[in-house]
């Protein structure tokens, strides 16, 4: 049985047309007929789509008969495409035997190509090379070819050329599933060895687990348990994605589908965990498992005080669905009760944030985000500082994590991409060419310098050729000082932060700056300051209101006038007030906007 | 039921370039049908009121119309409704479109107040702004108004003007105590959106674009025009408040003076929440505690009362919640402020006023009070100097505190 099944995933850069070339192929197996297809039917999730981004990952079982005669089980397993969530990634990969590797043939490989493929290499997969988007004008299949072997250094020769678009090459592609990629090994008979790749929580059927089954068989009515967290549950059904989902007998070795046990909680089914029987458990998980911690904080508040119970619902709610953020009480001198809240990255952040707001109408404050700092204190205690707030006065050692990023781009714009990771206090690690005019780069970077707007100017350096990835490499000293700001005299706790002393003048100044524009006039004038301990390093003041009177106002203006002092009214619900300064939500996040 | 009656003339020779009022261009044929339809609307709605305090009869230019015009209208409002023992009846007029006889027979109709639309007694003033006249017409109004017997009256000022100085300022309120007029207002030139003036103070064009119904017109600027800088302003302001007190005028409102016994009942009526009926298309009624506007397209308001029905484009009901703001910002107008006893019952002054968690007025003033916004002396409450010039932000802190 096992020799007709494929798993596969798809890795490519963004836009280069995974999901596109995943709906080709359901349509061509049939899994759905061309009038079932919403585009992009792997891509579920409506911000997903909004962003052009797969988030989760998931399974598809399509059916294929090859020209050999023979019937396939080919099981499709998508990847999300953001470093955010490279774990994930890796995951979906060691659940598979092979890959197709797509890029696009007018823009070449970049930064995830790279990422995805060196994944895809230690663990071990079969790749296959997919040149899309041949109908293009500017499509260039033989340079791309070019780039693929020399940055990867796999053979092209017989890259399938395709698009995914027209349709083209799609029947090519799945034979070279057939024929390249080994099919699955492991025993039937073995104890149950499966790895979680995905899960997820349904309001109907609790968590919804999804598998690699290596060894053994899972049906309904097995006792399973998660190794790692090592909880017991009954299986009540397993099933596949046609992508509906259907119910099936059971999965054995070699297969891909889904588990139900009655689970309550994602945080039960970590990704990278493997499920086994508890009444003949395997001696071993499966390799790779990691407990993954956020890397990014930031403060959550409700702008209105009661909506903190809501809140906490609410977070209480997606975490059901994402092991992967956490979140604690905090309370704030300024912005009162409130959560830090820990992501995988930034764009994990603004997913979680957007989806608090969208899905439960709620109105958040978010403080600037921030990395975590790892501080020694003069008794060698160590700390991990999620809130800038929270350094303490005196200590051994500050350190600050560090990435290291690759960036590829064309070569006419690598003088400015240079000089932008200079200033954001990289160190280059290396040079190298791919292909004529193709450079890969590589810094070691500070997280912190990393996070906020630098993808956003290497895009606009590069007129938008560049792209990027990096990995976590560890902690490393750095001389880190808490930049505090005052308003009117007062710390305003959530606006603090953590910065490089080198720098910390610089931002000072800007930040003060930057505030001074945000914060609207009030009806006294409002000191600004930034200090480094008890020395004031830049100041500005924002000059108190002088005039703010409706001239006249006689029988046809009452309503309109009335309209427009709530209007006013309105405009400040959305303020937070600070002792007696209103603060507007850009006001915390200005200090992502100093360089 | 109301006891003040609104008339809306909405007639001009051309637009102000500030204005944003609806008005269309004066045509004789069109005025006659409209003050015939207006006729149509007072005697539908003569019912609404027992007895008449005050008409006030605004625009628009309502001094355009002929004399008998204002026969006709005055002879309809004594068939249908009844004016209590002595009402006061204002007609605005402005300069450059009254002459003798139309005082004289605005006198005879027992009309006993004018406003007088002067704005500026500089002519480079008064082309900036659009108006059709100039300092020496505006003189002659005030001279031809008098001396056919008209003592009282009013003269409408404006300040903030672009190219308005300290001193063109200073002049314009000395020349118009000169004209001892019973009641001053001085009104801050409110840019609005969509009209002429705006359009130029934002874009780099030094000349206006043409105002709406006059051809060619040809008043361009020879330098870009920029409003006064906000300090400036304010001492315009405060220039006017202290220098007509200390010339014996009273400052009973925001933008509006007067000697002893020449408020104006009609407005104090407004900024009261007293109840009034709007006549005449565009014009805004407050009656039965619906406050609704009728439309303002003039031909649609004839065609609709020639069918027999009032035309009336919106209406809003209150809330309890809008009512208690209404209260507070129109009532804070006043330089006497709210008298708190006077508030009706469902704005306590001290109690919690629990629909809708409702703090009570003085509950929500302290803090404002404690600054130096706000005061209260004998029961009344009031914006003090400082709290004046910044009144939308403290009665928005006001509204904040209350709802």
């Amino acid at each position: 049985m096992n020799k007709n099944i494929r798993n596969f995933s798809i890795i490519a850069h963004i836009d280069h047309g995974k999901s596109t070339l995943a709906d080709r192929l359901l349509e061509y197996t049939g899994a759905l007929s061309a009038q079932e297809m919403t585009e992009q039917v792997l891509d579920s999730m409506d911000l997903e789509r909004e962003r052009g981004i797969t988030i989760k990952a998931h399974a598809v079982r399509l059916l294929y008969k090859a020209d050999n005669g023979n019937d396939y089980i080919l099981n499709l397993i998508d990847t999300p495409g953001h470093v955010d969530f490279s774990y994930e990634v890796s995951r979906s990969l060691a659940s598979c035997e092979g890959a197709l590797l797509v890029v696009d043939a007018s823009q070449g490989v970049e930064a995830q190509t790279l990422a995805n493929a060196y994944l895809a290499i230690e663990h071990n997969l079969e790749i296959v090379p997919v040149i899309n988007k041949i109908d293009l004008p500017s499509a260039s299949p033989e340079k791309t070819k070019e780039q693929i072997e020399d940055a990867i250094g796999i053979d092209c020769s017989d890259a399938i050329l395709a698009s995914a678009k027209e349709g083209i090459g799609t029947k090519e592609i799945l034979e070279a599933i057939v024929k390249k990629i080994p099919s699955p090994k492991g025993e039937s008979t073995k104890p149950l060895k499966a790895l979680i790749f995905d899960s997820w929580f349904d309001n109907y059927q609790g968590v919804i687990v999804l598998v690699r089954v290596f060894d053994g068989k899972v049906k309904a009515g097995k006792k399973i348990k998660p190794m790692a967290t090592g909880s017991v549950f009954e299986v009540s059904q397993v099933g596949i994605f046609s992508p509906k989902m259907e119910l099936v007998e059971s999965l054995s070795s070699g297969e891909v589908g889904y588990i139900i046990a009655g689970i309550k909680s994602v945080t039960d089914t970590k990704i990278g965990d493997t499920i086994t029987d508890v009444d003949n458990p395997a001696q071993e998980p499966c390799p790779g498992y990691k407990d993954i911690k956020p890397m990014v904080f930031c403060g959550l508040y409700p702008t209105t005080p009661h909506h903190y119970e809501n809140l906490r619902d609410a977070l209480n709610k997606l975490r059901l669905n994402d092991s992967s953020f956490i979140y604690e009480p905090e309370t704030s001198l300024a912005l009162g009760f409130g959560f830090r809240c820990g992501f995988l990255g930034l764009l994990h952040m603004e997913i979680i944030k957007e989806r608090l707001e969208r899905e439960f109408s709620l109105s958040l404050l978010s403080t600037a985000p921030t990395v975590v700092y790892r501080v020694t204190k003069t008794n060698r205690e160590i700390l991990y500082i999620e809130n800038p707030s929270l350094l303490p006065e005196k200590y051994e050692t500050t350190e600050e994590p560090f990435v290291a990023t690759t960036i590829l781009a064309p070569k006419d714009f690598i003088g400015p991409i240079l000089d932008l990771c200079q200033e954001k206090r990289g160190v280059q690690k290396s040079f190298t060419f791919i292909g004529k005019d193709r450079i890969k780069v590589e810094y070691e970077l500070p997280l912190n310098e990393i996070l906020w707007d630098f993808y956003d100017r290497l895009k606009s350096l590069s007129k938008g050729y560049a792209s990027m990835d990096y990995e976590f490499l560890g902690y490393r000293e750095s001389n880190l000082v808490k930049l505090n700001i005052l308003l009117n005299g007062e710390v305003v706790d959530a606006l603090s932060l953590i910065v490089h002393k080198d720098k910390a003048y610089y931002k000072g100044r800007e930040l003060t700056e930057r505030l001074k524009e945000i914060i609207p006039r009030q009806m006294f004038e409002v000191l600004i300051q930034a200090a480094i301990g008890n020395k004031i390093i830049a100041r500005e003041s924002v000059r108190a209101l002088r005039k703010d009177v409706i001239a006249k106002c006689y029988g046809g203006d009452i309503t309109r006038k009335r309209k427009l002092l709530e209007k006013q009214k309105e405009g400040k619900k959305r303020m937070k007030k600070v002792g007696k300064v209103e603060l507007p939500q850009e006001a915390f996040l200005a200090v992502l906007k100093v360089k | 039921m109301p006891e003040f009656l609104y008339i809306h003339i909405p007639f001009c020779i051309r637009k102000c370039l500030y204005c944003d009022f609806f008005s269309v261009p004066y045509d004789e044929s069109l005025a006659k049908a409209y003050i015939d339809t207006l006729c149509k609307e007072l005697i539908l709605k003569k019912d609404y009121a027992k007895s008449l305090k005050s008409i006030y009869i605004g625009g628009g230019t309502p001094s355009l119309l002929p004399d008998e015009c204002f026969i006709q209208l005055f002879r309809c409002f004594r068939d249908n409704f009844h004016l209590s023992s002595s009402p006061e009846i204002t007609v605005e007029a402005n300069p450059g479109t009254v002459n003798e006889s139309t005082i004289t027979t605005l006198l005879s109709l027992s009309v006993n107040r004018l406003s007088i639309g002067i704005q500026s007694f500089h002519n480079d003033e008064l082309r900036t702004l659009g108006r059709i006249h100039t300092s020496d017409n505006a003189l002659q109004t005030v001279e031809l108004t008098r001396r056919a017997g008209m003592g009282n009256f009013s003269i409408d000022l404006i300040y903030g003007i672009p190219g308005q100085t300290m001193d063109s300022w200073h002049q314009s309120i000395s020349e118009t105590i000169r004209l001892s007029p019973t009641h001053i207002s001085t009104y801050e030139l409110t840019l609005e959106e969509k009209t002429p003036l705006y359009e130029l103070i934002q874009s780099d064009e030094i000349n206006p674009p043409s105002p709406p119904f006059i051809k060619g017109g040809t008043w361009g600027f020879s330098n870009k025009i920029r409003m006064p800088d906000e300090e400036l302003i304010l001492e315009m302001y405060n220039h006017a408040i202290d220098f007509l007190t200390a010339c014996g005028y009273e400052h009973y409102e925001v933008s509006n003076f007067t000697l002893p016994g020449f408020r104006c009942m009609h407005n104090l009526n407004y900024w009261d929440r007293g109840e009034y009926i709007g006549v005449g298309a565009g014009a805004h009624s407050f009656v039965s505690g619906l406050r609704s506007i009728n439309s303002e397209d003039v031909n649609n308001y004839i065609e609709h009362l020639n069918n027999g029905t009032i035309p009336e484009s919106e209406s809003t009901k209150l809330t309890t919640l809008d009512t208690v703001k209404e209260f507070i910002f129109l009532g804070l107008r006043k330089t006497e402020g709210i008298i708190i006893n006077k508030l009706p019952p469902f704005i306590p002054p001290l109690a919690r006023w629990d629909r809708g968690g409702c703090y009570s007025l003085l509950n929500a003033c302290s803090e404002l009070v404690d600054d130096g916004y706000l005061e209260i002396e004998n029961g009344n409450l009031r914006l003090t100097k400082k709290g004046l010039v910044i009144s939308n932000t403290v009665i928005v802190k006001l509204f904040e505190r209350l709802m």
